[in-house]
């Protein structure tokens, strides 16, 4: 039952980053569009508020299904749960709010927005950066440690790549080259940090499993099956590699030290410890697991029916 | 620094200021499905008009009420970790299921919702609304059916220092839920009726073409305000006499608690007067002709979120110094981080909050004087719009 639930755990977040970092990567890339900003937000548009929800879906089960961890892990990195929240409102609030008031161009809005997806992105590298080395206990300025920000930074390349990749999907038809350029563009960053990141991993790490190791041959895979696709301009292959390449971090975090989860620089907590009890996963299991199961297919039905590309026909929103 | 007023400051200015903007949407969201409900089944094309009015205004809303609800969530893990260290295993499955039932399909289907108008089926579109609300419903269930165990930690045992879950059902029979979720409810359709009414008041003031459109939204709005005031009153009442029984003290805890329950019975009772007397001039429509009265429904509007807020005080600071009663003292459940960093995070978010709010306000005020949309042919060149 436990295995299970980190399982589950695992496939809320994992299917978060796959789905929401394209939303902060169009963002942090919205304004260099200049006066399509609403075009392309409307690429986004009837994801948007399916894709953010996935990361209330994932907290709500952190706290369901390992109440103990969910108390470790958001405290130890105080400072930086605290900034990507400041990150993800301002971004949230911000694309909803910006098409409400036609007449204005909202270019505070789309302030906003590049801002909130930039902080939202740096806060999660670093904060998962943190989570794979090893969270330093009661030290703020432990949480910056150069491995950590190569993850910040690296994040801001992998967001923004995944965003380029989603619009050469979705983008209205005139975009589509030079979100095909950019994408093409942000490859070679994205495989710096894949670079860079494994090989100081492989220094830096203590206690790493090989449960690792897979995981980073997916990312490297999906990172060649992007490019490829971008090339023979497969745009849909690229975005599945590109939303797998997404979730490999979190994988990573998940798999490195199984069945520890939760590492800082005095302790450890195993999946067990980590664990609420049986009582709670029987019940979290009757409901959870069929909401899940229908929520999926209540966004796969919003995919299909929105698969082709912005047009003149689209409704747009935000 | 000492790090417990800080973060308990956080924790009620988050609060509140999500408060503010899940109340408005539970009872917009339902106004909005009866308009939808009436649409569908009447061919009366103001009622689709209305719809489309009040959904914006229900959207624009919603916005603030997801932002705000995501900071909520993690707040416990941030400074309450003593929280989840003790009673995790039992208040984690009410959040936990609130999030996947209720928030998670909320979501989903209020974007369906938006971006169906006009390309989906009118049945499914309609059911579309019903769904939002429903989850919507379901979310304020849950959340209080979790608030609910902290004020009245019933179902469970303590086991080697930590709280077991004997009894889910025991958490849904809780005294302390009873009578608070219905005077919840009724609050929020109260507040949904109230803004309704106001908003179309100003309207008349201005001596709008669109009588047909608001007249018929200050019928919903009344009966809405009505409804709401009347079981927010009956529902208060009938909580007296159950705190007794598992908070005997309550109302014992300090001025804050005696001023703010005193502010919230006073503004009920106005509520409930000003909702019979506008019923009453429902006759023949005289709620739209007195003027003096129409400024005093614009007015109005923020009446029901004060006493909410209010409401909301007396039941948290009621139940100190417990943060579950008499099991968990709400200073032994601080996390283990220095004060200064709860500053910092506090300052940010309560400015961060208040800069939003206001926006979001302004845009609901401009959104609300501009008035329904003329059904007007599209030019081509113009993008579709969702239409809320």
């Amino acid at each position: 039952m436990v295995t299970l639930w980190w399982g589950v755990l695992g496939l809320l977040i994992a299917a978060y980053f796959a789905l929401a970092g394209y939303d902060y990567g169009i963002g942090m890339l919205l304004r260099g569009f200049g006066g399509d900003q609403r075009r392309v937000l409307g690429s986004l548009g009837p994801f948007f508020l399916a894709n953010e929800v996935w990361l209330v879906a994932a907290v709500g089960v952190l706290f369901g299904a390992f109440p103990h961890l969910e108390g470790r892990v958001f405290s130890g990195a105080y400072v930086l749960v605290v900034t990507l929240l400041l990150g993800l409102v301002t971004f949230t609030a911000s694309v909803q709010l910006r098409g409400r008031n036609p007449g204005t161009r909202g270019a505070l809005w789309s302030f906003g927005i590049g801002v909130g997806a930039l902080v939202t992105a740096v806060s999660w590298g670093l904060f998962l950066g943190n989570l794979v080395r090893g969270v330093p206990s009661g030290d703020v300025l432990g949480l910056f440690t150069p491995y950590a920000v190569l993850w910040g930074a690296g994040f801001v390349a992998l967001f923004a790549l995944q965003g380029a990749v989603f619009l050469t999907v979705r983008a209205p038809e005139d975009l589509v080259g030079r979100a095909r350029r950019l994408a093409t563009s942000l490859v070679a960053p994205v495989l710096a940090f894949l670079v860079v990141a494994t090989l100081w991993g492989l220094v830096e790490l203590e206690g790493a499993t090989w449960r690792g190791i897979p995981v980073v041959a997916v990312a490297f895979a999906a990172l060649a099956v992007v490019f490829a696709g971008l090339r023979a301009r497969r745009y849909r292959v690229a975005l599945a590699a590109a939303m797998v390449l997404a979730a490999a971090p979190v994988a990573l975090v998940g798999l490195l030290r199984f069945p520890v989860v939760y590492t800082s620089t005095v302790d450890t907590l195993t999946v067990d410890q980590a664990a609420t009890s049986a009582e709670t996963f029987k019940l979290l299991t009757a409901f959870g697991v069929p909401s899940i199961v229908l929520m999926i297919a209540v966004q796969w039905v919003t995919w299909r029916a929105n698969r082709g590309r912005v047009d003149q026909r689209s409704p747009l929103h935000f | 620094m000492d790090p417990l007023p800080i973060a308990r400051a956080q924790f009620a200015t988050t609060t509140s200021f999500h408060f503010l903007f899940v109340l408005l949407t539970l009872g917009l969201v339902t106004v909005v499905a009866v308009m939808q409900t009436r649409s569908a089944f009447g061919r009366k094309p103001e009622l689709l008009r209305m719809t489309r009015f009040w959904g914006k205004l229900y959207v624009i809303n919603y916005a603030l009420g997801i932002a705000t609800g995501i900071v909520m969530e993690f707040q416990f893990g941030l400074t309450w970790t003593g929280l989840s260290a003790f009673a995790g295993d039992v208040f984690g499955a009410p959040l936990a299921i609130e999030t996947l039932v209720a928030f998670f399909a909320e979501s989903t289907f209020l974007g369906l919702w938006i971006f169906g108008f006009s390309k989906l089926n009118k049945w499914v579109h309609l059911a579309l609304i019903w769904l939002v609300t429903l989850t919507a419903y379901a979310s304020a269930l849950f959340i209080m059916v979790a608030n609910s165990f902290l004020q009245n930690p019933v179902g469970t045992h303590t086991e080697n220092g930590v709280l077991k879950l004997d009894d889910f059902g025991a958490l849904l029979a809780n005294p302390a839920l009873a009578a608070a979720l219905p005077h919840l409810i009724g609050a929020a359709v109260m507040t949904g009726g109230f803004f309704v009414v106001g908003v179309s008041a100003y309207h008349f003031i201005k001596r709008t073409t669109e009588v047909e459109f608001f007249r018929r939204s200050m019928r919903i709005g009344v009966l809405a305000a009505l409804l709401g005031s009347l079981l927010v009153i009956n529902q208060g009442f009938a909580q007296f006499g159950l705190i007794s029984g598992y908070q005997p003290d309550k109302f014992k805890q300090g001025p804050e608690v005696g001023a703010s329950l005193g502010f919230m019975i006073m503004i009920g009772f106005a509520c409930l007067l000003a909702a019979l007397l506008g019923t009453a001039l429902l006759h023949r429509d005289r709620i739209t002709k007195v003027r003096p009265l129409l400024y005093l429904m614009v007015l109005a509007i923020p009446l029901p979120f004060l006493a909410a807020i209010a409401g909301w005080l007396v039941r948290e600071f009621g139940r100190q110094p417990w943060l579950v009663y008499g099991k968990l003292r709400t200073a032994d459940a601080i996390a283990n981080v220095s004060g200064g960093e709860i500053l910092f995070s506090f300052v940010a978010f309560t400015a961060l909050f208040a800069v939003l709010a206001i926006a979001d306000w302004v845009l609901m005020a401009r959104v609300a004087k501009r008035g329904p949309e003329v059904d007007a042919p599209r030019p081509v060149a113009l993008p579709v719009l969702s239409g809320v």
